[in-house]
């Protein structure tokens, strides 16, 4: 599992000469890998050709599956932030409760439990107040698992928003206040566009690791990209061969991730 | 000049924990007046000033700013928006330009469409004498002009109060008297304006009135001229004779 780190900090600023190399060498690794997939493709078309066409799919799976959670975690994830940092001692606790209930069970058993027990339990009530429609509730894979993931991602999402508000000097809360907007107004127009430049590295990093644990929701009957490769290393015995598809496969979607976040920050910096 | 203050303080209280910071003040201020408020850090000038738009919260006491009692949020919001405020640490967004730091709020808050608020924003720029920096992000300003801007900020909203905490505190000092000017220049259009600074200039210039607070109380008050002059407390005259 992953750790939250509740200090934001910002990217330290190298000089020119130096952001241009890491920049080349970032760009490099991920060329390195496109070559390698092709080189292997093309040379071996037995298995590698054979391994991508099956698992294909399964790369478009892993990828809108992380885009919707991910999505839906920067919305909740806000809303839980906002909850943290809330004065109401209700809204507080439950933000709270949330936030340490979910960092404290692993995301697998969180997924297996959207997956199996949420749907019984349905059942249970369905059959308890005699609701037909919940009775025969059947879980569809893929919700539950955009369920799951965002249900655990939001939660720590809500803590690298609160870290990235609570970043941001008192003095523009009350600079804002004080010309008669109210609090939502001050959040949305002056606290939020600030505290988002804060955190972008780190909400990067939480895209990424959501991308590289969307594999977990393979135990739960989506079929990723981890579970396809079970699935062909199952009819074909040729498991060297089959992970390193697999591993070089996420690498190419990490690895464009990571580009994106960078440029991403590099666009979004004050001007001077 | 009506007999009723536009701002009326009347035994306010406030604790910071244990810290009574402070002690029962009373304060009327009149429409068009300005007052200078001074005296040692930790005095509570800084936190009476901020009591009077409630970005301060005070324990005990009532004020009531043109005509409406700080108790509930509307009454909150409604005088905020009669009293502008000006920072020593400027508070401005730093993610806003200069033009977009004083339109938003009016058109967030007082609804304004773009052009009006545009127009209004060019006009209070030129009033503060840098219509040439609409354009700049505050950290492209030097420390003058981005007070200048949060004093053309606060103007857009049109209020009837501005009120100034310290002001000039985090300026360099060839910076200062720009920020003046422009005050000097709303004290002399009959602006109501509580200023707690100590630009001893300013005061004789400007202010009808100064304040010496200390330890949460007011502990004397005159016309600047006489404050600084012939100071009746201990208090008094032992502070002025290290700031002046």
């Amino acid at each position: 599992m992953k750790k939250t780190s509740n200090s934001v900090r910002h990217i330290s600023s190298n000089p020119l000469v130096d952001r241009l190399k890491s920049l080349d060498r970032w760009w490099l690794l991920l060329i390195i890998v496109v070559v390698l997939i092709i080189f292997l493709i093309s040379f071996k078309p037995d298995p590698y050709l054979r391994i991508l066409l099956f698992a294909r799919d399964g790369v478009w799976v892993t990828f809108y599956t992380t885009v919707i959670s991910f999505f839906l975690v920067l919305v909740i994830g806000l809303i839980g932030g906002l909850g943290r940092i809330s004065h109401n001692r209700l809204i507080n606790g439950i933000a709270s409760i949330y936030v340490e209930i979910v960092r404290g069970v692993p995301l697998l058993v969180q997924l297996i439990f959207w997956y199996f027990a949420f749907p019984s339990l349905i059942q249970n009530l369905g059959d308890a107040w005699n609701v037909p429609a919940f009775s025969t509730y059947k879980a569809n894979p893929l919700l539950m698992a955009i369920l799951g993931l965002t249900f655990c991602y939001a939660a720590y999402m809500s803590e690298v928003y609160r870290a990235g508000i609570e970043s941001i000097p008192k003095g523009q809360m009350e600079a804002a206040r004080s010309l008669g907007m109210n609090y939502f107004q001050a959040m949305w127009y002056i606290i939020l566009p600030q505290a988002v430049r804060v955190i972008l590295p780190p909400v990067g990093n939480e895209f990424i690791t959501l991308l590289k644990d969307s594999s977990l929701v393979s135990v739960v009957a989506v079929a990723d990209l981890t579970r396809r490769g079970r699935e062909f290393m199952a009819a074909n015995f040729i498991p060297v061969q089959t992970w390193v598809m697999v591993a070089l496969l996420y690498l190419v979607l990490t690895l464009i991730a990571a580009r994106v976040v960078n440029w991403l920050e590099k666009h979004s910096r004050y001007e001077r | 000049m009506s007999a009723q203050p536009i701002i009326h303080i009347e035994n306010v209280h406030k604790y910071f924990d244990k810290v009574h910071a402070l002690r029962g003040v009373n304060l009327y201020v009149q429409p068009g007046e300005v007052v200078l408020i001074i005296g040692p850090s930790g005095s509570g000038k800084s936190t009476l000033l901020r009591c009077i738009n409630h970005l301060e919260e005070f324990d005990q006491g009532h004020i009531i700013v043109d005509g409406i009692p700080l108790v509930t949020a509307e009454n909150i919001n409604a005088v905020r928006a009669e009293v502008g405020i000006v920072f020593q640490q400027f508070n401005l967004f730093p993610h806003l330009t200069a033009i977009e730091n004083i339109t938003l709020a009016q058109k967030v808050v007082r609804k304004r469409d773009i052009k009006e608020a545009q127009r209004v924003a060019m006009d209070l720029l030129e009033k503060v004498g840098i219509p040439e920096k609409a354009d700049n992000y505050p950290l492209q300003l030097s420390g003058g002009q981005q007070q200048r801007v949060a004093i053309a900020r606060a103007l857009a909203m049109n209020p009837k109060i501005m009120l100034f905490d310290e002001p000039t505190s985090a300026l360099d000092p060839e910076m200062i008297q720009e920020v003046l000017d422009v005050m000097l220049d709303l004290a002399q259009e009959g602006m109501t304006m509580v200023v707690v600074s100590h630009e001893m200039g300013f005061a004789k210039a400007a202010a009808d009135r100064a304040i010496l607070m200390d330890e949460g109380q007011i502990i004397e008050e005159a016309s600047p001229e006489i404050l600084f002059t012939h100071p009746k407390h201990e208090r008094t005259k032992r502070f002025l004779s290290k700031v002046l």
